[in-house]
């Protein structure tokens, strides 16, 4: 692949001698969405945590954009421009819906402390900027009407995609999306893999990690298939579907 | 809490004010002082979710500072409120610190540690605090030439500072700022992958909230003019967060509540007749159940928004 | 030499405190304060067994070591076990924990008056000469006290069928639920076995030295600090860690003089706490990395 988004190198991480990546590589191309599967405990989580800074690997490295990713703490990957979801879906619950979005722009002027005192103009006029930003998002994403609302009020469908949207209006250019479909009704589905497949054109790339076989043959560009921290397979869906040591771990 | 009618024995109830009029105005003055410490600590714990009883400690830290400059070098009130609120903001951020890498609870002993800490060098520093027989005789405050003698000039005072406290608390809590206090809070892992420094942002609101309490420090040191280590200890910061909580965590009215609450309350026993030994016994013995039943059927307080339960317990 | 007596005997008293509070926090997880005035709590007991209800020393004792188990399993009934039906927090289980602490340390200070008082026994407190250090008899019953109940307590965690309940429930209480186990009782009797544990220790103080409302605050600290550094789990952890704190007390007090001990205590908790942060990783980041 050339000028790759993101590449992934040899990375090895074990939890007391048991090895939850080995050797795993990978790349992700601009405009990509690639998809993640395999068994519990293959490591898939583990993947994105390195990758976002929440943990170390023994070996390995990761390069976004070019730049070196290891070593950075969470907050600052996010900067860069990678942004993630988790699997047990995080989120201000006690904060409005608009408050969750607004959180998650970047570069706000109001959140540094001496604008806040001495250029609270300044400060208050991106946040009527990203007020209606977030708006227009939140419209898109038919949320709307809940903008108010706590978080908590949200259905777990809804608070999946509110996720997403934050992950959206903190400008990311690569998401990782961790079980973005997963316990959601079917109707909510749909609307989850319509917006995820529209980032593309959005210039944005997409990992996700997913169960739901279904959803990651309706979605993704090319699939990766996991098992015990190892890359097994890869391809397009077709390919890893039809490949006998993925149907092999999967009867394991 | 020191008042100058501890001991005194005798069966009068206002004892040695000179009209009830100088006992209103010393009351007030004494629920803006600790209005001031209480919003200082809201912010650190109400709003960011750091919870400290380390408090009172930054409270003498100031009063000392101002005492000590006072006494010394006759320095007018402004500067000593500069120097004292330096000194505290930078002890602050070193409390802080810890709370980058320990979990809510642990973070509470290592906030009674440094508490212990500081009530040990006060106590013990003999020949430079006076340690436990204190530093009487500090000056009245001197502030661009006007000295403030009386009762309803320093009344003035402290309530200019209590505006001035409420203000930037105001400022800060409304503001960008504010609403990732508020996100630590509940989740730090999720403003983390929001993109936000948030250890940054925990030892910011830590020198804030000690210069805050400074700033109290230094106003009791010149109003009660007599300090000794036993107003700045454990318990004292047990009260302070007592009235931070049962006032209502989170919420810019709930220090307020809690201070006029907590301050005047005890004072009614004064009235039913107790001797004073007694009463501030009395007095610590309503705080603390208050605390206790607070946490039982309203951890959120009077007025205030946040109950310290992030979630709930286990999940 | 007397530096080595002194903290065997210091050790002792922190060890006390220190099991009863690692026992407590094994099982529910959360700081409880209270435990410091339960400490004091029997020791005024004791006196007022003795003095005002005029019984003989060892009924007064005894009457006081149970006394401290009540008071242990009330706060537990009262305010603890309340809580944790409506799942509250850690931080909410040790803010009221602090508010029963300034409740009955103040009820102490009414009752009983905040004047220092003491426990002495009927025989004159002899000094005797152990290779070069002199020690009394009472903090040679410290020490002996201290390391025979721990022992015991170890011995019935580990080999009993009670202990194994404990262990159960301290691992997972809804898990022991389903085996049949009752958490509630097994959480009760803890509470009572460490309440006990540190009325005794606040009893040989009370022998040892004067005794007032305030005493239990330092104990309960140094304590704590001794099962967060020695680990909840270990008991021969917690011993180090308490001969270690008292060893750096004593050189403090030898150094710098007696005014500073405390500050070294605390020193060392920071330290670890900095250094070792392991264990205490923000629960939030815990559950990101699982």
């Amino acid at each position: 692949m050339s000028d790759p988004l993101l590449e992934i190198d040899s990375l090895r991480k074990t939890f007391d001698g048991i090895f939850a990546l080995d050797d795993f590589s990978c790349a992700v191309g601009r405009g990509e969405i690639v998809g993640v599967i395999g068994p519990n405990g293959a490591g898939k989580t583990t993947l994105f945590n390195v990758a976002t800074g929440f943990l170390r690997p023994e070996h390995g490295q990761i390069a976004y954009k070019g730049r070196r990713l290891l070593g950075l703490p969470p907050y600052q990957i996010r900067r860069a421009g990678v942004a993630r979801t988790f699997q047990n879906l995080r989120l201000i619950r006690q904060m409005s819906v608009l408050e969750n979005v607004l959180l998650a722009f970047r570069g706000q002027p109001g959140e540094r402390l001496g604008n806040v005192f001495f250029r609270w103009k300044t400060s208050q006029t991106t946040e009527a900027a990203n007020r209606r930003s977030a708006m227009s998002l939140l419209g898109d994403a038919g949320l709307s009407e809940k903008a108010d609302d706590p978080a908590e009020a949200l259905s777990y469908g809804q608070q999946k995609l509110l996720s997403l949207v934050c992950c959206l209006a903190g400008g990311a250019e690569l998401l990782l999306l961790d079980e973005p479909v997963a316990g959601i009704a079917p109707a909510m589905i749909d609307k989850m893999l319509s917006i995820i497949r529209d980032l593309p054109k959005q210039g944005k790339s997409v990992v996700l990690i997913e169960h739901n076989l279904e959803a990651v043959m309706q979605v993704c560009d090319r699939v990766i298939f996991m098992d015990a921290g190892r890359k097994i397979s890869e391809g397009t869906p077709e390919q890893v579907r039809n490949d006998p040591r993925v149907i092999e771990a999967y009867i394991d | 809490m020191t008042n100058p009618n501890h001991g005194d024995g005798s069966g009068e109830i206002l004892g040695e004010w000179a009209t009830t009029v100088e006992y209103f105005l010393h009351i007030a003055i004494l629920i803006g002082i600790y209005l001031i410490l209480a919003t200082g600590l809201n912010l650190i714990a109400g709003y960011a979710g750091l919870l400290s009883i380390a408090h009172a400690a930054f409270y003498g830290i100031g009063a000392y500072t101002a005492a000590l400059m006072a006494l010394n070098l006759h320095s007018p009130i402004l500067v000593n409120l500069i120097c004292a609120m330096l000194l505290a903001g930078m002890l602050g951020a070193v409390v802080g610190v810890p709370s980058l890498r320990i979990r809510d609870d642990y973070f509470v002993i290592a906030t009674f540690a440094f508490q212990v800490i500081v009530f040990n060098v006060l106590n013990n520093w003999v020949s430079f605090t006076g340690g436990p027989m204190g530093l009487p005789g500090i000056p009245q405050p001197v502030l661009f030439g006007w000295i403030v003698s009386s009762h309803f000039e320093f009344l003035l005072l402290v309530g200019c500072c209590c505006v001035a406290v409420l203000w930037i608390c105001h400022r800060l809590v409304c503001s960008p700022f504010g609403r990732v206090l508020k996100a630590i809070r509940e989740d730090e892992v999720f403003a983390q992958s929001a993109g936000k420094n948030v250890a940054a942002y925990k030892v910011l609101v830590s020198v804030i909230g000690a210069a805050m309490a400074a700033v109290a420090g230094v106003l009791y040191a010149h109003y009660i003019s007599f300090i000794d280590p036993t107003s700045f200890t454990v318990m004292e910061s047990i009260f302070i967060i007592s009235i931070v909580i049962i006032g209502g965590a989170g919420s810019l009215w709930g220090p307020v509540v809690g201070a006029v609450v907590l301050v005047t309350l005890p004072e009614l026993l004064r009235f039913v007749g107790l001797p004073s030994a007694v009463a501030a016994n009395a007095r610590q013995i309503l705080y603390g159940a208050a605390l206790v039943a607070c946490m039982m059927w309203r951890p959120q307080g009077l007025v205030g928004d946040y109950s310290f339960q992030k979630g709930g317990g286990r999940q | 030499m007397q530096l080595a007596a002194n903290a065997l005997v210091a050790a002792g008293t922190i060890l006390l405190v220190a099991v009863g509070f690692a026992l407590v926090f094994g099982m529910v997880r959360f700081f409880h304060f209270a435990h410091g005035v339960i400490f004091t709590a029997a020791a005024y007991l004791a006196f007022v067994f003795q003095t005002w209800v005029g019984l003989p020393l060892i009924a007064a004792v005894v009457m006081a070591v149970v006394g401290a188990a009540v008071i242990g399993c009330a706060i537990e009934i009262g305010v603890y076990r309340p809580l944790r039906a409506k799942v509250a927090s850690p931080l909410v289980l040790l803010l009221a924990s602090l508010g029963v602490y300034v409740v009955l340390q103040n009820l102490i200070s009414v009752v009983c008056g905040d004047d220092t008082k003491q426990l002495r026994s009927s025989e004159i407190p002899e000094t005797i000469n152990i290779l070069g250090a002199r020690v009394t008899w009472v903090q040679l019953a410290t020490i002996a006290v201290a390391v025979v109940l721990v022992a015991t307590l170890a011995a019935v965690v580990q080999k009993t069928r009670l202990g194994q309940a404990m262990r159960a429930v301290a691992d997972d209480p809804q898990l022991a639920s389903v085996s049949g186990i009752e958490s509630d009782r097994i959480i009760l009797l803890t509470f009572a076995i460490g309440s006990a544990l540190a009325g005794v220790g606040g009893i040989l103080v009370a022998f040892d030295v004067d005794m007032t409302p305030t005493m239990g605050m330092n104990p309960l600290m140094l304590g704590m600090i001794a099962v967060i550094v020695g680990g909840v789990r270990s008991i021969p952890g917690i011993v180090l860690a308490a001969l270690l704190l008292a060893c750096a007390q004593q050189a403090t007090v030898w150094v710098f003089g007696s005014a500073w001990q405390d500050a070294v205590a605390f020193l060392v908790l920071l330290a670890f706490l900095l250094v070792r942060a392991r264990g205490f990783v923000g629960r939030g980041t815990q559950e990101a990395i699982a």
